[in-house]
């Protein structure tokens, strides 16, 4: 049983090797690392620009000393002034005529206006009385409670976000390919002839892809959180990645077996990248919340592999206990779509 | 005439059993609906300053001046709204009652504009008292698609576009397989002839798939439409080359769904991430005018955002690339009919 097993092992990673599956991990994997830390740490919305268009030189206003908050530029005329407006974020002060006019592009929301015209007058309050009201503020008024900044922050959310696409989606696809390919060569009919349990044919991919789903989100982990912060971490996010690797892989499996050809698998595949994975994302991304989310399965993993990443340990019991439900049933309708298959194979 | 009208409507019939096709026709036009039944989904508030606070603790007239100024979320116990503040999705921004006004949240972790948003918030507000004399001007704004709508209108439609590829390459790799491609070469059939067929094709799929996703999205004043309407027949034009050469390169189906994908994502990530994040008068800028569908993607959001002169430089481009792609391709065929 066990030779047979060990075997199976070594073929079904001739097979990912033959389908140039480690190359494809290594090419997103380094795909990834470069969007990460090339361009997603260095997304930032700066400070409202303020412009100020001051022809008469009324106001007394000196270089901004360092730890202010106005960001303000001369401009030399009216038309400068609302050119470097139209962007809807910047707000514009015209000191020419008489009382002093705040002006701006709308955002299209009333409330985000308001507060912009509100910086205006904190900024116009400066110029005419010399108040500084934009200055930094005590300590006590503000209190800092996190225990990331900005930079972790991006980094932990957006490498868990590739993980979860990596592997929900793409391991998902690795694993049908494989089976596709052993299907059109006459695998499956082979092995309802062979001594070797239906278990450990399914058990022996299932195998193959969580290791390689592992090491792919170690590295991942390591090469964009660091080696340190990463190796504190590590534990929950294995403990998670391993969950969705065992779950996606089942479901390609059954998919793989149930649909007739790889057309229609692209197909449903294509159904699953864009209306499951997509509110999932929406929902963990922006803060949009909906209250169907909590029906929808991927993302309670979702949330889950986000803790995970922020250290917060979610040891809950009902969670993965019904994970590793959800697991053998997998399991168990994937053996049995299988006999059925062989039987009818002949 | 009639004859190529007749092999058109087989070779259209023939398309519409293969079920990716049908799906890859009608998913841009499901996600059209999908997107205009979407404003009950606040993407309003994704502009705005979202703030929170423990249920009573602030005063009245504060709640009404963030009210005012964002979002205010109540939370009942400073536990939970301390959860909300450092949940890292949200820029939220706690809001707490002081001795003489209010004092803030923060996780640290917020972009910039919010996190001195969060600085300055008390000073702020101390400051709305302060009665100053001004008068004040808000531009209303042309189009009535907020900013991340119709972000999504764009993408879905330069998807739409792009997608007519699938068409005729699926068609092509099709026939490759069932060796009906080795039936045409033996049959009286002109290399042209065929190409015509594919071509157009790719192209009625395209631009029927993008239209009727563009009517169910887009209002736009008349003038824009001629601008829409050549943006829409040039991509479609483009899609259908790049299709036949899939259909040319790839050996089999697999092959064949793996280009389509790399080339989506190579098509549709460029013109997103820049549009995004590189300002316009970037030296860099003008590299995503490598990928055509970078001049299709900004030129629908030139015309969404009702801005009529700057489309005519997108097309420019987008003809240029069409011209580019299909000059390559009569040379290959050119080149593989000297083989023969």
């Amino acid at each position: 049983m066990w030779k047979g097993f060990t075997h199976l092992l070594k073929k079904d990673l001739k097979m990912m090797l033959s389908g140039k599956f480690f190359l494809l991990a290594l090419f997103s994997l380094v795909l990834y690392s470069c969007y990460i830390n090339l361009v997603y740490v260095n997304l930032e919305q700066e400070d409202y620009q303020v412009y100020l268009f001051d022809p008469h030189g009324a106001s007394a206003r000196q270089d901004a000393p360092s730890g202010q908050n106005e960001h303000v530029t001369d401009v030399g005329s009216r038309q400068e002034l609302e050119n470097a407006c139209a962007d809807g974020v910047s707000i514009g002060i015209d000191l020419s005529a008489g009382t002093p006019e705040i002006y701006m592009l709308s955002s299209g929301t009333q409330t985000a206006d308001h507060y912009r015209t509100e910086w205006g007058k904190a900024v116009l309050t400066k110029i005419m009385d010399e108040k500084a009201v934009l200055s930094e503020t005590t300590d006590h008024e503000v209190e800092i409670i996190g225990a990331f900044d900005k930079e972790q922050k991006s980094r932990r959310e957006i490498t868990c976000e590739f993980l979860f696409f990596e592997l929900s989606a793409v391991g998902f696809l690795g694993l049908a390919s494989i089976l596709f390919k052993e299907k059109q060569m006459g695998v499956i009919r082979v092995h309802g002839i062979l001594p070797v349990h239906k278990a450990a044919f399914i058990l022996s991919k299932l195998c193959v892809f969580l290791l390689s789903d592992l090491f792919f989100a170690i590295l991942l982990t390591f090469i964009n959180i660091g080696f340190g912060e990463g190796l504190a971490i590590l534990p929950g996010i294995l403990a998670q990645a391993g969950i969705l690797s065992l779950v996606m892989a089942l479901v390609g499996f059954l998919c793989a077996v149930w649909l007739p050809d790889f057309k229609q698998f692209s197909l449903f595949y294509l159904v699953l990248a864009v209306f499951i994975t997509t509110p999932v994302f929406l929902a963990g991304q922006t803060g949009v919340s909906w209250d169907w989310i909590i029906f929808h399965p991927m993302y309670h993993l979702f949330t889950a592999m986000k803790s995970a990443y922020f250290g917060v340990a979610t040891t809950s019991f009902p969670f993965y206990s019904i994970c590793a439900g959800t697991t053998a049933l997998l399991f168990y309708i994937a053996y049995r779509v299988l006999a059925r298959e062989m039987t009818k194979e002949g | 005439m009639r004859r190529i009208m007749k092999r058109l409507t087989y070779q259209l019939k023939n398309l519409r059993k293969d079920k990716l096709c049908l799906l890859t026709f009608l998913l841009p036009i499901v996600v059209g609906i999908v997107i205009n039944v979407l404003p009950t989904m606040n993407t309003q508030t994704l502009g705005e300053m979202s703030f929170g606070c423990v249920k009573s603790d602030l005063p009245a007239k504060t709640v009404r001046w963030l009210r005012e100024n964002g979002t205010l979320t109540e939370y009942g116990t400073l536990g939970e709204l301390e959860t909300a503040v450092n949940d890292p999705a949200t820029q939220m921004i706690g809001v707490l009652r002081s001795e003489n006004g209010i004092r803030t949240l923060l996780s640290g972790d917020e972009l910039k504009l919010y996190e001195t948003t969060g600085k300055t918030l008390p000073r702020l507000y101390d400051n709305r008292m302060n009665k100053i004399a001004f008068s004040q001007t808000i531009v209303p704004i042309r189009s009535n698609y907020d900013g991340l709508k119709s972000l999504l209108i764009v993408i879905t439609l330069v998807t739409a576009m792009f997608m007519g590829c699938t068409f005729n390459s699926m068609n092509i790799i099709g026939e490759k397989e069932d060796g009906v491609a080795l039936v045409n070469q033996i049959l009286p059939m002109g290399t042209g002839d065929y190409i015509l067929q594919k071509l157009t094709l790719g192209f009625i799929g395209g631009c029927a798939s993008t239209a009727i996703c563009a009517f169910l999205c887009i209002r736009i004043a008349p003038a824009q439409i001629p601008p829409l309407f050549l943006l829409i027949v040039l991509s479609a034009y483009t899609a259908s080359l790049i299709g036949l050469f899939i259909g040319y390169f790839s050996s089999g189906l697999m092959t064949g769904i793996v280009y389509i994908k790399i080339l989506m994502i190579l098509f549709l990530a460029p013109p997103i991430i820049f549009y995004l994040v590189v300002p316009t008068d970037n030296v860099v800028f003008p590299l995503s005018y490598l990928f055509p569908s970078s001049a299709a993607f900004y030129g629908l959001m030139d015309v969404l955002g009702g801005q009529a002169h700057r489309p005519w430089l997108n097309l420019a481009i987008l003809a240029g690339h069409a011209g580019l792609l299909s000059g390559i391709y009569f040379l290959i065929m050119a080149k593989k009919r000297k083989r023969q």
